[in-house]
């Protein structure tokens, strides 16, 4: 009778240790998938203070983050969302040298599966851009007030900011600040990007500052004084509408 | 007689066992440990923490708090003992509050703080008003990545406290209220067991509670009320977070790095304070020192303006004295150097023609009103809030 016991108890302990996420029967398979978001200018990883040509003259960076949203995988019909909202920083105070950081960003229990491609909304979708950072968890993206502006009622989707040096003097001495935000340049761009999941799976998605600021293969020109800022009326987003327009020419998705 | 005799006995043998009992009981004390070194010294006072929700405005968002280091009602009370007690100097004549008064938003008002030998050290100190919600890491210089770890620091800095954690340890641990202090915050056995850790984690607990009142001008005008603030002091708000531009206001460009309901700084930034011929050059490399980053060199943290108005004298090294002056800094343009941030540079309207562009500068009066938002933000429920002061 004890032995009896003790095999049932020993096939329970074994069948139950046999079970997790992946492989109970009644679930489809999934995995861990890891997104990570790089910066890059030209080709190459984004240097902080680094002076690129730029047309006829010079431009650097210091400061480049983003929040992204709903980002969904899509399979024909369906789709998989697999994030509601993340914010990535490419140029954390934690970060001591000047090159930006990538940030891998881990999707848990994704199904497995050949994917047709991946979409990504560009700011803080609507629904999440009528709240503030009180209405989150201190841990939540959103919770970041000093991402949001009290003056547009919305979070700041992005934040570009560098210089310029129009007369190749080696003096950077053109502030260019490009905060976009409002509901009204919120974009979503669908990229036809074969991604499969499966375990250990990944992928890469890249925002290149030299194409995000190429416009119709045309320099946007920092010239004009308009042109090296975006306006802070919510009424004016004239600025953040051509480079939030041109954000999907500046991606790169990769697997 | 016989039984007297059995009388005798009885009581020499009584008295045998007895006093035998006492020098057994002397021979038990003479080996037991001293209760300083025994394992469960404070078992017997009773450990009940008490969760803590931290107070905060309702348009404030929740006040993170690390998963390693709850809030609880008793080891908030140790943290303001300990903040407030000149035991963790070495002359036992300094405390946390020494250079951080509830008076000055928990500053010190002189240009740099001065420790116990009289050595003034090298920056101002700042204010501990909402440093909870601080998401950068601490100290002007950003060399502390949490609170946790920023209360472990002064006591051993030469030019602060000048003092060793372990000569505090053994001051704590012989106090005669402080093992059942940290007995009752962290649920200790034994007085052996208090570390410095525990004690920063207390710290840590005090400096999360020091939250905005809520009741400042501005937050009531947040919270719906109009005519919280006159005329001045909204064309001054509306300047501040780049509203008035519809009005005929300039940008003042100051929430992009105060920005939030908490105007708490997130990052650190060369605010262009000093000319330099190189960055190498500047005089305090700020973050620099941390980073060996030359980029990071002359960059500081920005600080709460929150009670700006009781923090005086402003910047790392306290070098403007009025928030008239320091509006008439950031009304210039920069110094030039290649690290200032972009945001640095005249203020006021485009002037029409200029490439590259010039600006206007603020008026007397945009200068005047800008000042008069920031006095908005001045809190004097917080800083009167008996929970936050010395409880000695």
């Amino acid at each position: 009778m004890k032995k009896l016991l003790l095999s049932g108890m020993l096939a329970a302990a074994l069948f139950f240790a046999g079970c997790d996420g992946t492989s109970d029967p009644a679930l489809p398979p999934s995995s861990d998938f890891t997104v990570t978001f790089k910066a890059l200018y030209d080709g190459q990883t984004l240097e902080k203070f680094k002076s690129y040509d730029y047309d006829t003259y010079k431009v650097n960076f210091s400061r480049f983050n983003t929040f992204l949203s709903d980002i969904t995988l899509l399979k024909g019909n369906e789709e998989i969302k697999i994030s509601d909202i993340e914010w990535v920083d490419f140029t954390p105070d934690s970060a001591f040298g000047n090159l930006t950081v990538s940030v891998p960003v881990k999707f848990k229990n994704v199904p497995d599966g050949d994917y047709t491609g991946i979409r990504i909304g560009y700011g803080v979708k609507p629904e999440l851009n009528a709240k503030r950072p009180n209405n989150f968890q201190s841990t939540h993206p959103l919770s970041r007030e000093n991402e949001y502006w009290l003056g547009w009622g919305s979070y700041i989707f992005n934040k570009v900011e560098g210089k310029a040096d129009l007369d190749n003097s080696g003096a950077f001495g053109t502030s260019l600040v490009y905060h976009c935000g409002s509901d009204a340049v919120y974009r979503t761009y669908t990229f036809n990007t074969p991604i499969q999941v499966e375990q250990g799976a990944a992928a890469t998605v890249e925002f290149d500052l030299k194409k995000l600021f190429t416009i119709n293969g045309s320099w946007f020109d920092m010239k004009i004084p308009a042109n090296q800022f975006t306006s802070n009326d919510v009424g004016n987003v004239i600025v953040a509408t051509i480079l939030m327009d041109n954000f999907d020419a500046a991606t790169t998705v990769i697997q | 007689m016989k039984k007297n005799n059995a009388g005798w006995t009885f009581k020499i043998s009584t008295f045998s066992a007895v006093l035998l009992i006492f020098l057994m009981l002397d021979a038990c004390k003479k080996d037991d440990p001293p209760v300083e070194d025994r394992d469960d010294d404070l078992v017997a006072i009773p450990y009940n923490p008490k969760s803590y929700t931290i107070p905060k405005p309702e348009i404030f968002p929740e006040v993170p708090v690390p998963p390693d280091n709850p809030v609880t009602v008793d080891g908030i009370q140790l943290g303001r003992r300990l903040f407030y007690d000149p035991i963790l100097s070495a002359d036992s004549t300094q405390s946390c509050a020494t250079c951080h008064l509830s008076s000055g938003s928990f500053t010190d008002n002189k240009d740099v703080s001065t420790g116990i030998d009289g050595i003034a050290g090298r920056r101002s100190s700042m204010s501990l008003l909402n440093v909870a919600y601080v998401s950068r890491p601490l100290f002007w210089d950003g060399r502390s990545p949490s609170l946790e770890d920023q209360a472990l620091r002064p006591v051993e800095d030469p030019i602060e406290m000048h003092n060793t954690w372990a000569n505090v340890l053994d001051k704590l641990k012989t106090h005669a209220s402080y093992p059942a202090y940290f007995r009752q915050a962290f649920g200790i056995t034994s007085r052996k067991q208090i570390t410095k850790e525990l004690a920063a984690k207390a710290i840590a607990q005090f400096e999360r509670i020091l939250i905005s009142s809520g009741n400042s001008k501005f937050d009531r005008y947040l919270a719906g009320d109009p005519d919280a603030l006159d005329d001045e002091e909204l064309d001054g708000k509306l300047m501040f977070f780049d509203e008035g531009g519809l009005l005929g206001l300039p940008d003042a460009q100051c929430f992009h790095c105060h920005g939030g309901i908490t105007n708490t700084g997130f990052s650190f930034f060369n605010n262009g304070l000093d000319s330099v011929a190189s960055l190498n050059d500047f005089k305090d490399k700020g973050r620099g020192e941390v980073t060996g980053n030359i980029n990071d060199n002359g960059r500081f943290a920005t600080p709460t303006l929150r009670n700006v108005a009781l923090s005086a004298p402003y910047m790392h090294d306290g070098r403007f004295n009025t928030l008239e002056d320091v509006v008439e800094h950031y009304s210039k343009n920069g110094k030039g150097v290649s690290n200032e941030d972009p945001l640095i540079r005249q203020l006021g309207f485009p002037i029409p023609g200029t490439n590259p562009v010039k600006y206007s500068g603020l008026t007397e009066y945009q200068k005047k009103a800008i000042v008069k938002f920031l006095h908005t933000l001045t809190d004097i429920d917080f800083v009167n809030n008996p929970d936050i002061n010395n409880p000695f």
